[in-house]
């Protein structure tokens, strides 16, 4: 019964020595001319400027947060799908209640604008305070263009 | 701990491999834990936290108790690990080993641990000592399942409104931005 | 119930059961391997031929050896640890994302007879199934196993000290474990069809009976179709595969969590990548296509059979990785996160609950109608409780912003 985990450990101790052979080899193999350069964080080529963020925004800490109480509710779901059948009506009312009381909290959670990501194309313009007649060539000023585009500006220039 | 103990009285039949199993995990697991304390790198500590988790689910898995050991991994490791490394990395990841975390406090601390140690031995010992864990038949998901949806019906049902209000109070504390 | 037991382990165990478990560990590995290899070339090689190029076509024929060359290569290159980095998280991080892939193939049946033999084949006189454990938990340990893999992202990008790879490890963490949810709901369909969390069970299950002589007992009809859609959806995003691969979206993030790994460090990171999509797409031909079952046509190689069927479907969901990343563009990480909240994760429940009412609606003799019309009206009320939530947390923004800029 519990043989058949041995199996499990026996390919977790091969993948874990496995890893660590070539992690060991590539050591062995490869040459070591570490300068500060190399070492430096990445930052496309150019010296790093700024530390790395020290803070994130505190939605990713509450996915985690919503994630432990569906995780939970999940594992209760588990064992019940397994003997549904023999636990029958009353195993069925039980869980419909529960799912109830874990919707109606997700339910809370979105209209409280918890999982709320990423920009608001609404919020642009609220009062339409911005008139329909201007588009980008109205307000976009080409600039450059000399001798490139021929017509009303080459026209001026020979004027 | 004191139903595995139990396991090895004479009468009971011996697992030598499952308690040879069992003294591994263990001393790895007290030697995780020491380590989650006296490390001064907030993440190092949560790491060992990982591994004496994970001691845990596979003392479950020797007492047969698969589903609880799976458990432990999704929930344990898999969710509340995961959330505290999230607080950590999002507020101060500090690379470094943390001063602060290695305070005057400690030795406070360590009498609070030593008392909690005491009182569950006692409590685990007084209630369980005659209590016998039979080993040589793994528990069934279904018996889970029967126990929690005839014995323990009430106190599943209250996991949901303690799941409501922990939803409702990280809410509070997030929203305050 | 019958407790899912590999009929190896029902004999006396002896040396030879020892040394059988022990070769079906190691060809898992070498099989893994090898596996892994072919998959890297054939992905090239498939986005090559989508894109009108060749494709790696030097080492080895049709360029076969491609990707050995490549490994080879990144072992005898510089191995690099930043010097901001925290090295011990650093050095970790790999095997925490290597091992978890590895360990999840274990549970993968992927051979036997499921016709007349249970899914069993004979090894040097013992029957056995052809995967490494099957446990009674089995699929558990698949869930269990992806959110330890959250682990290796997540460190990976914070030990580096650079700031590409945590944005890409915060990115990543908070996109695995919102998706793991919709994952774990779509898996309980599955579950309540078959009664047992064990994969060799579910594959058994599949095998057995059929529709009007010709369509199979597969989950992908029994469970409506709709677990396996959000199965799909959600294993592409937790694989971090494009079109959610916006972990390592080039254009913002240069390579996300392991832009900071060089060497075989590197190598083990996208070993792990492609490993993972193996896992993944083996593990839905398990759950929704019946696994290895099929008929065998030929009695005397019957094992040859279940591992046929298998690769077949398998190569299936391998190629529509592959087509997924060729065709569709990157979703942004509010519509990744809209789409697995608001959408999957309702829907998966819903969809889970209305199969478990079907069933126990089945065996106490209800009028299936009437399961199906309560469902709709349960739906539609959960669904507008849903969006009403959703427009008011909006406008509440809305009004918000407005206040803040005038």
């Amino acid at each position: 019964m519990l043989g058949q985990y041995l199996p499990l450990l026996a390919l977790l101790a091969i993948a874990t020595l496995f890893s660590a052979v070539s992690l060991v080899m590539s050591g062995l193999l490869a040459p070591s001319k570490p300068t500060p350069p190399k070492l430096d964080a990445y930052e496309c080529g150019i010296v790093p400027s700024r530390d790395t963020p020290a803070r994130f925004p505190v939605r990713f800490f509450l996915v985690a947060m919503i994630f432990i109480v569906f995780d939970i509710e999940i594992i209760f779901f588990y064992p019940w799908a397994v003997a549904h059948r023999g636990l029958g009506l009353f195993g069925l009312g039980s869980i419909l209640i529960f799912s109830f009381a874990v919707f109606e909290s997700f339910v809370y959670l979105i209209g409280n604008g918890a999982l709320q990501w990423g920009p608001l194309k609404q919020v642009a313009h609220p009062d339409g305070s911005v008139s329909s007649k201007r588009t980008t060539t109205t307000t976009v000023r080409r600039v450059g263009l000399e001798d490139r585009i021929p017509g009303p500006v080459g026209t001026e220039e020979a004027a | 701990m004191s139903a595995v103990f139990a396991a090895v009285s004479t009468d009971a039949p011996i697992f030598v491999a499952q308690n040879v199993f069992f003294a591994v995990v263990a001393l790895l697991m007290v030697g995780s834990a020491l380590k989650v304390v006296t490390t001064s790198n907030v993440v190092h500590a949560a790491l060992w936290l990982v591994l004496v988790l994970a001691g845990a689910a596979a003392q479950f898995i020797l007492l047969g108790s698969e589903f609880v050991a799976v458990t432990q991994v999704l929930v344990y490791i898999g969710a509340v690990v995961v959330l505290f490394l999230f607080g950590v990395m999002l507020t101060r990841a500090s690379m470094g080993d943390d001063e602060s975390v290695a305070g005057e406090k400690r030795s406070m601390a360590a009498v609070v641990a030593g008392l909690l140690l005491a009182v569950m031995s006692v409590a685990l010992i007084d209630s369980f000592s005659d209590d016998r864990v039979v080993i040589d038949q793994p528990q069934l998901v279904t018996t889970v399942a029967d126990s929690i949806f005839s014995q323990y019906i009430v106190p599943f049902e209250a996991i949901s409104v303690l799941l409501l209000a922990a939803l409702i109070g990280a809410i509070v504390v997030a929203r305050r931005d | 119930m019958i407790l899912a037991l590999d009929p190896l382990y029902l004999t006396n165990i002896g040396l030879a059961v020892v040394l059988i478990a022990l070769l079906k560990v190691v060809l898992a590995f070498a099989i893994v391997l090898v596996a892994v290899l072919f998959m890297v070339w054939f992905e090239r090689k498939v986005i090559a031929d989508m894109q009108h190029r060749i494709g790696p076509n030097i080492a080895g024929p049709w360029g076969l050896f491609q990707t050995l060359a490549d490994g080879l290569k990144l072992l005898m290159k510089e191995d690099l640890v930043p010097e901001h980095s925290n090295r011990f998280v650093f050095k970790l991080a790999p095997f925490l994302a290597i091992v978890p892939a590895f360990l999840t193939f274990a549970i993968i049946p992927i051979g036997g007879n499921f016709e007349s033999k249970g899914g069993s084949v004979r090894i040097f006189g013992y029957d056995t199934y052809l995967q490494v454990a099957d446990p009674p938990i089995g699929i558990l340990l698949f869930l269990a196993m992806s959110s330890i893999a959250v682990y290796g992202v997540m460190l990976a990008g914070w030990s580096s000290g650079s700031k590409f790879p945590l944005l890409g490890s915060v990115r990543a963490s908070a996109q695995m474990v919102s998706y793991e949810a919709a994952l774990g709901l779509s898996v309980l369909a599955v579950i309540l069809q078959t009664g047992s969390l064990s994969t060799h069970e579910m594959v058994a299950d599949q095998a057995a009976g059929g529709f009007l002589g010709f369509i199979p007992n597969w989950n992908i009809i029994v469970t409506g179709f709709v677990p396996f859609l959000i199965f799909l959806i959600a294993g592409t995003a937790e694989l971090n595969r494009p079109p959610f691969d916006l972990v390592e979206a080039e254009q913002e993030l240069v390579g996300g969590f392991h832009t900071e790994y060089s060497s075989f460090r590197f190598a083990i990171f996208f070993l792990a990548e492609y490993l993972n999509t193996i896992n993944m797409s083996a593990i839905i031909v398990t759950l929704f296509l019946g696994g290895p079952s099929g008929p065998v046509l030929i009695e005397g190689i019957d094992w040859a059979w279940g591992i046929l069927w298998f690769l077949v479907k398998l190569f299936v969901f391998l190629f529509a990785f592959v087509w997924f990343r060729a065709t569709l563009p990157r979703f942004r990480y509010d519509q990744l996160m809209d789409l697995g909240w608001k959408l999957l994760i309702p829907l998966s429940l819903g969809w889970f609950l209305f199969l478990a009412a079907l069933n126990i609606g089945n065996d106490r003799g209800w009028n299936p109608g009437v399961v199906v019309g309560v469902t709709i009206v349960g739906g539609f009320a959960g669904g507008a409780l849903l969006m009403a939530a959703i427009r008011t947390a909006r406008t509440e923004r809305i009004s918000q912003e407005v206040d803040a800029h005038g």
